[in-house]
């Protein structure tokens, strides 16, 4: 009995310690890593290290490096400078047709939202607008990276 | 008699880990894509106690595998995921029952960490980018909560299920 009392305390403790511990780390984290001072935005395909597309806040210039797919008269990424999204073509099908990814870009508010994608959860296009915090797209395999580097622009 | 018995229980708890694993992956709390907060945990946690450590990694290992085929989701990302967040779980209540120094609820916290930590070790590995630990504040955060419950629930069930099994053993 006497023993059971003593793990029991010692759960408490635990779950006190780790509470504290890992709210000290979302918090600091949270404060750290979020600034709205992002560069540039990349956006990722497949296991490629490299990305396809890269949104240049401080330019105000979208660059596509590589093609992903032609259908008809549309070519994957489409940039469209109007609208001022970038549609991409995800991995998820529905049918056995490929859905595609829209990205929403802001370059005076330097941020990018995931607008529109198909999948389960649609968890990507529920994160919102994001200033830096990483959005990914996992069935579609599409995720936004941000940089805060200054290299490029030297004023 | 009591191993037609244990058969017919486990075969119970593997449908009851494979209904709170589909419901759980229906409610996306955590943003991160196939991650889970683990509820179906209860049952590897409850069969830890009640049947060891064997018996808790085979229904696990069936849990992750049926759900995912269940699903249609074998060998996605989300399979990974859900099985390296299964194993880490598992691994680590195994040696923490062990090791006798929590009780259930310490034992149900740690597992949910690790849970939260193999997930991401997995969604890692699968999308090669090292991005997906922005995450883990979050998931380390929810995941004590979560541990809490499942705590709560696997230790009111393993004392109901001293009493029970005290008297059909008796009669």
């Amino acid at each position: 009995m006497d023993k059971t009392a003593k793990r029991t305390k010692r759960d408490i403790i635990l779950i006190i310690v780790v509470i504290i511990l890992f709210g000290g780390i979302f918090f600091a984290y949270r404060a750290l890593a979020y600034k709205d001072d992002a560069t540039r935005a990349f956006v990722y395909y497949g296991n490629v290290a490299e990305p396809i597309v890269t949104i240049d806040f401080v330019r105000g210039k979208v660059t596509v490096h590589r093609t992903q797919d032609t259908d008809g008269d549309i070519v994957y990424p489409y940039v469209d400078d109007d609208a001022m999204t970038v549609t991409l073509l995800g991995d998820y099908e529905v049918s056995g047709i490929r859905q595609i990814v829209v990205i929403a870009y802001d370059f005076t508010a330097r941020s990018v939202q995931v607008v529109r994608e198909s999948s389960p959860n649609n968890i990507c296009s529920r994160e919102g607008v994001s200033t830096g915090k990483p959005l990914i797209c996992l069935p579609n395999r599409i995720r936004v990276e941000f940089d805060t580097s200054d290299a490029d622009f030297i004023v | 008699m009591s191993e037609t018995r244990k058969m017919i229980l486990l075969a119970n708890f593997l449908a009851i880990a494979i209904v709170l694993n589909i419901i759980e992956s229906a409610i996306p709390i955590i943003p991160v894509p196939g991650a889970k907060l683990g509820f179906a945990n209860i049952v590897t946690l409850i069969v830890l106690y009640v049947y060891g450590f064997r018996s808790a990694s085979t229904l696990t290992l069936m849990r992750v595998l049926l759900v995912s085929l269940l699903t249609g989701k074998f060998l996605s990302p989300t399979f990974y995921l859900s099985l390296s967040g299964a194993v880490f779980a598992l691994l680590a209540m195994g040696l923490f029952k062990k090791l006798d120094f929590f009780s259930m609820l310490g034992v149900s916290v740690i597992g949910s960490i690790l849970h939260a930590i193999g997930q991401i070790a997995a969604a890692i590995i699968v999308l090669e980018t090292p991005a997906v630990v922005a995450y883990l504040p979050l998931m380390l955060l929810v995941s004590v909560p979560a541990g809490v419950m499942t705590g709560l629930i696997g230790r009111k069930f393993h004392s109901v299920w001293g009493i029970w099994n005290g008297n059909t053993s008796t009669a």
